[in-house]
């Protein structure tokens, strides 16, 4: 097999299927490819914060100005990834006000609507803050499911005619002049290889740029920045929380669904694999954010994960923090002589309808043609199902078979219906697309259900106990640090299941 | 009220420990917040299941206590673990006995098809211990989440068949409700004509570990001989209905023996002067009550029974505050890999004790003289990846009973 395409995108992150959606838009081919699953880098490995810019917005203006404005478009093409929670950035006696001055004219400047909330009215909308706050500022803020929203641009983006092929790993190019003529893609699965003949690549690998580049012979400035962040077995606020005070480790709260996710910390990384959330990390977590939500300090958390910031940088060093979150697109036919090779990379989950916006418009500009954007105007496929539990535990009914998640209450036939529908060739790609494993007990019960029901289905035959311990074991990577009191308490128990009962 | 022995936990440690001291003539209170790990985790007796294969249990046991000093079963010795293996197995006369193959570990299989080694195993097991490829039927019951029958017999190269039971108003069926459906005859001729419907070549059956509470082998035989095939059963997901057995005989015995039997209490506080308890209060609520004996026995269980608590620094336990061996700091509970080769630091935490079983410190002095302790509290053992749980609840149990009667 042998593919041709007018622009292959490599990575199957929130931007690469972001650019596959909006050239799927404008009709022009396209073939994502990406080594493992959709979002299973920095795109799935985040807040799942809604930014309105509050937070960029004293340090980084630009950037805030974009969040708002993708703020505005997402709202209004994805409302079925978003929760509306507003946001508050609260002020401790510590963070004093000369910030929030600042904040607030600074929000101003670049049109973020905000205002401002007394003591009182601050706990009234939020009862488990810290009593000694002295106010408030609210912004428009917001949750946002990172996982459909990337499920459902790279829907759109076949419904549209682009191809997308998972666990597809790139070994080689084949340069010829100034251009790249075919790359060498190997399917990780089935063990084959094959040649893609494209006029354009995209290079959308996020944290993973280099990696690419460097089969292309080419560098450039990066800063990987590894952010950790804890979930909570509950939720405890209604609306993102932040302090008013420069960014620094531990002042973010996001609501998301039943639970809470505790954010962030920022260190360098040297390089984007192998890399895990330490002990002390959780308690600098818990130390900080517990001054915003005292309630912390007693509320059993589920699962630790760190993603990579791929930040851009121009090559000196310096805080992660103060390097611009801002997007970077190179052409590298004017910075490295390779004229069909573009990279796209900086940036954040929140503008990555922007950055394809520009990565599509520079790949038109060279093509020669006019073809406007539409993306910011075309809602989602699934831009009117229910989301929300309270319409899921509406459909629950009879017909649904057993409750195969007990946690997150997901009745078998649900599991089926994806198993039918989707195309899944791992395992870890079908709990991508459900909340199978999402909640108190991080899969111990429902992964082994899960295995049930593929062999029930044919799905699955023979030793498939190989693949339960490699899901036990990177479910361990969640877990192990935030192992004490109940949940060390449930860790002797699912231990005593699978190495105990089952002597796996 | 004062008694003999208080025995605080009522899993398979302090059920045995009050088998020991009531068959002696003490007057005893059992008082538990729950039935343990007993009806999770045990399904048959493991005494050392990682015993290198055709290895007599006796020859085994031998060289682990040369090898293990500091192991529980060191403490008590070849013996007299036998005695109370012995012990244990009086609990049970037939139907519903336990049995060895040989004097060896055997191989059961399990509820993800796997093959586990165990020692003493219930009659309804029995046939489960030489499952040959092609000869045996796995059977599932649709609606029922925690046994597929197809995910065993794939990795088992057997056959699986899901029953579907039409009539069952529920979507959705527990493991307690399918046994005690089990113990009907009435459903036992429904499963049983359908199982003989689908049933090929296959000479045995293997069923979920579901086959009643109080009468499983009246279950087996009446459905081997409407079925016309032998039947075993195979452990699950908890919860475990032949741990529930295990403990239903041994409550019965006991109340019947005049023993206090308080399930559902827990123990809010023990009282403590110089070396000596003089009382605990139990708490349930909205009382609490005082009791006292001359002996106390702590069989409290680890994480999940609640005899040993963590919070983000230490590992302690809750009711005497008794010294423990732990690692020095929560980085070093657990390995980096969940299937390392060695176990978990924390599991081998646990109250360090004298040979027989009183608390100690760190340099061994003797911190309360009318207190034992034992089970999987226990420090310098791990019973999951030995598979030496049931063996050091019973053999603690029982030898640490004796010692409070010497006394």
């Amino acid at each position: 097999m042998n593919l041709k395409t007018e622009v292959l995108i490599i990575g199957g992150g929130v931007t690469g299927v972001g650019i596959s959606r909006d050239l799927a838009l404008r009709g022009i081919p396209s073939v994502l490819i990406e080594k493992g699953d959709l979002a299973s880098g920095a795109s799935g490995r985040n807040h799942g914060l809604l930014h309105s810019g509050g937070r960029y917005v004293v340090s980084d203006p630009e950037a805030a100005r974009e969040c708002i404005a993708e703020n505005r478009h997402l709202r209004k093409i994805a409302p079925q990834c978003i929760e509306e929670t507003d946001g508050l950035f609260i002020t401790l006696p510590e963070d004093g006000l000369d910030f929030r001055e600042k904040f607030l004219r600074a929000c101003q400047g670049v049109g973020i609507q905000t205002t401002l909330l007394t003591r009182d009215e601050t706990l009234e909308l939020e009862p488990e803050l810290n009593p000694n706050l002295i106010s408030a500022v609210k912004v428009p803020d917001g949750a946002i499911d990172p996982f459909t929203l990337v499920l459902e641009n790279a829907k759109d983006a076949e419904g549209h005619g682009a191809k997308i092929l998972l666990h597809t790993d790139i070994t080689s190019l084949i340069l010829d002049g100034d251009k790249i003529r075919e790359v060498r893609a190997k399917d990780l699965l089935q063990e084959e290889e094959y040649n893609i003949e494209a006029s354009f690549i995209v290079n959308a690998t996020g944290a993973w740029a280099n990696q690419f580049l460097k089969l292309a012979g080419l560098h450039i400035g990066m800063a990987l920045s590894k952010g950790s962040m804890l979930i909570t077995n509950q939720r405890l606020n209604h609306s993102v929380i932040n302090r008013c005070r420069p960014a620094a480790d531990g002042d973010i709260v996001v609501p998301n669904h039943t639970v809470s996710i505790l954010g962030t910390t920022s260190i360098r990384l040297e390089e984007v694999e192998n890399f895990g959330v330490t002990g002390h990390e959780v308690s600098l977590l818990i130390q900080e954010t517990s001054k915003m939500i005292p309630a912390i300090q007693e509320t059993r958390l589920i699962r630790a994960y760190a993603g990579i910031r791929p930040l851009f940088q121009s090559e000196e060093k310096g805080n992660d923090r103060a390097i611009s979150r801002g997007f970077v697109l190179i052409d590298h036919g004017k910075r490295d002589g390779i004229k069909n090779l573009i990279t796209i990379t900086g940036g954040k989950l929140m503008t990555y309808r922007l950055m394809a916006e520009k990565t599509s418009g520079l790949i038109c500009e060279k093509m020669g043609k006019d073809l406007p954007c539409s993306t910011h105007l075309k809602p989602l496929p699934g831009a009117n199902r229910p989301t929300h539990l309270k319409e899921r535990l509406k459909q629950f009914s009879k017909e649904q078979g057993e409750t195969l998640c007990d946690c997150e209450f997901i009745p078998r036939k649900e599991i089926e219906e994806v198993l039918g529908r989707e195309k899944l060739k791992e395992f870890q790609d079908i709990l991508h697309r459900t909340r199978l494993a999402k909640g108190t007990c991080q899969g111990g019960f429902c992964a082994y259900r899960l295995f049930g029901v593929l062999h029930d289905l044919k799905m699955a035959d023979g030793d498939t106990n190989k693949i339960l311990k490699a899901f036990l074991e990177e479910r361990w990577k969640g877990i192990r640090p935030i192992l004490w009191g109940t949940a060390l308490k449930e860790e002797e128990l699912i231990e005593s299941i699978y190495k105990g009962i089952f002597n796996l | 009220m004062h008694y003999d022995l208080i025995i605080i936990g009522m899993g398979l440690s302090g059920l045995m420990a009050a088998k020991t001291a009531v068959e002696a003539g003490q007057k005893v209170l059992l008082v538990g917040k729950g039935m343990g790990s007993l009806c999770l985790f045990s399904n048959t007796i493991d005494v050392l299941g990682n015993l290198p294969n055709n290895i007599k249990m006796k020859d085994g046991l031998f060289q682990w206590i040369v090898d293990h000093p500091k192991h529980p079963y060191s403490k008590i010795g070849l013996e007299k673990i036998e005695e109370a293996l012995s012990s244990f197995l009086s609990q049970f006369p037939p139907p519903y006995s336990f049995q060895t193959i040989d004097n060896m570990n055997c191989l059961l299989p399990t509820g993800a098809g796997t093959l586990r080694p165990t020692y003493l195993i219930p009659k309804t097991m029995v046939e489960g211990t030489r499952v040959d490829e092609g000869n045996t039927l796995i059977v599932g019951l649709k609606g029922f989440k925690d046994f597929y029958a197809h995910y065993v017999a794939n990795q088992l190269k057997c056959r699986g068949i899901n029953l579907q039971l039409h009539d069952l108003s529920y979507q959705e069926i527990t493991a307690t409700a399918l046994a005690r459906l089990m113990e009907t005859k009435s459903f036992r001729e429904r499963i049983g004509s359908e199982i003989k419907k689908q049933l090929q070549r296959e000479a045995k059956i293997g069923l979920p570990a579901l086959l009643g509470v109080h009468n499983p082998m009246e279950v087996k035989e009446d459905l081997e001989e409407i079925i016309g095939a032998k039947i075993f059963e195979i452990p699950l997901l908890p919860p475990s209905i032949p741990g529930m057995r295990i403990f239903n005989r041994f409550k019965e015995w006991l109340i019947q023996k005049g023993v206090l039997f308080l399930l559902g209490y827990s123990v809010s506080k023990a009282t403590t002067k110089g070396k000596k308890c003089e009382g605990i209060e139990v708490f349930h609520p909205p009382v609490t009550t005082s009791y006292s004996a001359d002996c106390y026995i702590l069989a409290t269980g680890r994480f999940v029974g609640g005899g040993l608590k963590a919070n983000n620094e230490t590992i302690f336990e809750p009711i005497f505050n008794l010294p423990l061996s732990q690692p020095p700091s929560r980085e070093d509970w657990f390995r980096n890999s969940f299937f390392g080769d060695l176990p978990h630091p924390i599991y081998q935490a646990g109250i360090l004790t004298n040979a027989s079983f009183q608390p100690v410190d760190e340099r061994g002095r003797l911190t309360l003289e009318n207190v034992w302790v034992v089970g999987s509290i226990l420090a310098y053992h791990h019973a999951i990846d030995e598979k030496s749980r049931e063996g050091i609840e019973i053999a603690t149990g029982y030898r640490a009973a004796r010692h409070a009667l010497e006394k």
